[in-house]
């Protein structure tokens, strides 16, 4: 069983009967056996996904109406719930929470007829950018198992990546989609806030987070988002994206297009080899007849820490929830009084997420607020207008996803500003709400390089159809697993 | 080097933020680093701007009705008694 296509690949086959679902769910599973004791993606894997398998094969064979997924194999990161099955978000804290309900993309896909085929690998609560911070260890990368995937939607990028499903969906908060996409070759995107619902993303910063796929094509991403956008009113954030269909005229180009070149990101601090496939990336976009120039956003230097200062905000906020006492790991009740039993409890989130609530209750406090949680929206506010004055010229903005390539399992784990800097070139798409995606470009040293394309807000059509152009140049070697 | 962050400090918010952290010091120099970090911000001169902010009019919210849910949601939580989730008592 050949597992190295493309999720519409995929249905093409089922569809046209040359596969049955079960036998490329089985395989897939198989798959998963074998390899994810070395990778890790999987936190747990769906006992029942090959048995789901068997009743849309029979749904095919007798001629009834199948969603549009056709059973295709989809992974998803462990803080989207899905109802009846074990939500961790990679925390001890949730290391027993059953999810009571679906959330909205998950009852979507399902309505498609899409098989979970499990939970997979994230940064404790997605706190983190190289899914080293999982309470239950971290995930590797399969172009190199001593390097990080990335993250916080490792475990996704590693299970697409790898052929352990033809597609996943991760969450991006300043980059966790994107970040790992390019870390691991696979198309990762964050698209326009409020295009995709969040009801049933356990919250981490719900002002800038997003649901986003990652896939092996553009086109596939294009054909997910059609399936989970839309309006909900379960997430007052959603918009209406009016029916858009984004696999419609993926492939318009993008000739006479103006692409600015965002200086900002190309400077100081960039692996030579990814300015180098950065530059390669533009020469190919002129080549397809865009227009590229050079295009400066001032308070891209600042963004970073805007970016922490609020999503520490946010996650402080967020947090205060998991007080252990409706769900959560088994601690006695007796013997504690009410707020030591909640402190002994919360004890077990990991020092990364204790780091960024205790950031989270100093920055927005009394006497600091001016001086951190203000100025920072301030920042934000700024570079909103900065990014709307480019769009006035530019169609789109181009930039490498990540300034270097992946490095070593626990490089930098002690270093986090070191590891704030490797956001850099993807928070400003949470702090503006504009879409963005990093698509698979180059391999250096036997490491992925992405490139992240970026589009005005509700362009995400426009933005498909330009990852699809750039995609269309790329040839890259298969994953040496 | 003049510390912005005092192990008393962290203490202090740990509590607020109901958490129960042992070794105080183990923090102060990583919440440090970060804090310096975001002095930064000092530099990016948008003392006069202005914060936008996305409202939401309340004609926009959904109906605040109850949705009944199909199974007996208290039976999935890991402490209760009857109708009533079981808490350590608050003195």
């Amino acid at each position: 069983m050949n597992l190295k296509i493309s999720a519409l690949e995929f249905i093409e086959e089922v569809k046209t009967g040359n596969i049955s679902v079960e036998d490329f769910i089985s395989a897939t599973i198989d798959q998963i056996k074998n390899i994810d004791e070395k990778l890790h993606a999987f936190l747990h894997v769906n006992p029942e996904s090959v048995e789901q398998a068997k009743k849309i094969d029979k749904k095919i064979k007798l001629g009834e109406k199948v969603g549009s997924c056709f059973g295709m194999p989809i992974s998803i990161k462990d803080n989207i719930c899905i109802k009846n099955s074990k939500t961790t978000c990679a925390s001890k804290m949730l290391e027993n929470f059953t999810a009571p309900y679906d959330a909205t993309v998950i009852s979507k896909l399902k309505e498609q007829d899409a098989i979970f085929v499990g939970k997979v690998n994230l940064d404790e609560f997605a706190m983190g950018l190289t899914t080293e911070f999982s309470a239950f260890g971290p995930s590797r990368n399969p172009w190199n198992t001593d390097y990080v995937p990335g993250g916080s939607s490792g475990g996704s990028a590693v299970s697409v990546s790898a052929f352990e499903c033809v597609a996943s969906l991760g969450s991006d908060t300043g980059g966790s989609v994107r970040n790992p996409a390019s870390f691991c070759s696979t198309v990762g995107y964050k698209p326009t806030y409020g295009l995709i619902s969040r009801y049933g993303l356990i919250s981490y910063a719900n002002s800038i987070e997003q649901i986003g796929p990652i896939t092996r094509t553009v086109k596939d991403t294009a054909f997910l988002l059609n399936i989970i956008s839309g309006l909900d009113p379960n997430d007052n954030t959603t918009i209406d994206s009016g029916n858009a269909d984004f696999l419609t005229d993926i492939d318009s180009g993008i000739e006479g297009k103006k692409i600015g070149v965002i200086q900002e990101m190309i400077g100081d601090g960039i692996d030579p080899a990814v300015l180098s496939a950065t530059n390669d990336a533009v020469s190919k976009l002129e080549g397809l007849g865009a227009i590229c120039e050079p295009v400066s956003i001032d308070m891209v230097k600042y963004s970073v820490a805007s970016y922490y200062t609020i999503t520490a905000t946010e996650a402080g906020s967020n947090l205060a929830r998991f007080d252990n006492l409706r769900y959560g790991y088994d601690l006695p009740l007796e013997g504690y009084e009410f707020n030591s039993y909640i402190s002994k409890a919360r004890t077990k989130f990991g020092p990364e997420v204790i780091r960024r609530m205790i950031l989270g209750g100093f920055v927005p406090s009394a006497g600091h607020a001016g001086k951190y949680f203000l100025k920072s929206l301030k920042v934000k506010s700024k570079l909103t207008k900065e990014v709307n004055d480019a769009f006035t010229k530019f169609d789109y903005l181009v930039a490498p996803t990540v300034p270097v390539l992946p490095f070593k399992i626990g490089e930098k784990i002690d270093d986090p500003i070191a590891l704030f800097l490797v956001d850099i070139n993807t928070v400003i798409a949470n702090l503006t709400g504009i879409p963005s995606i990093s698509v698979p470009f180059s391999i250096s040293n036997g490491l992925p390089i992405g490139i992240q394309l970026l589009a005005k807000q509700n362009d995400d059509k426009k933005l498909l159809q330009a990852a699809r152009a750039l995609e269309t140049t790329v040839q890259l070697p298969e994953v040496p697993i | 080097m003049n510390k912005l962050v005092t192990e008393e400090e962290i203490e202090l918010v740990a509590k607020f933020m109901k958490i129960d952290v042992h070794d105080h010091k183990e923090y102060v120099e990583k919440v440090h680093s970060m804090i310096d970090f975001f002095n930064i911000l000092d530099s990016a001169g948008v003392e006069d701007e202005e914060i936008i902010i996305a409202d939401l009019p309340l004609s926009k919210l959904r109906e605040d009705m109850h949705i009944p849910y199909e199974d007996n949601l208290i039976e999935k939580l890991k402490n209760f008694k009857g109708n009533y989730v079981r808490a350590p008592k608050m003195i």
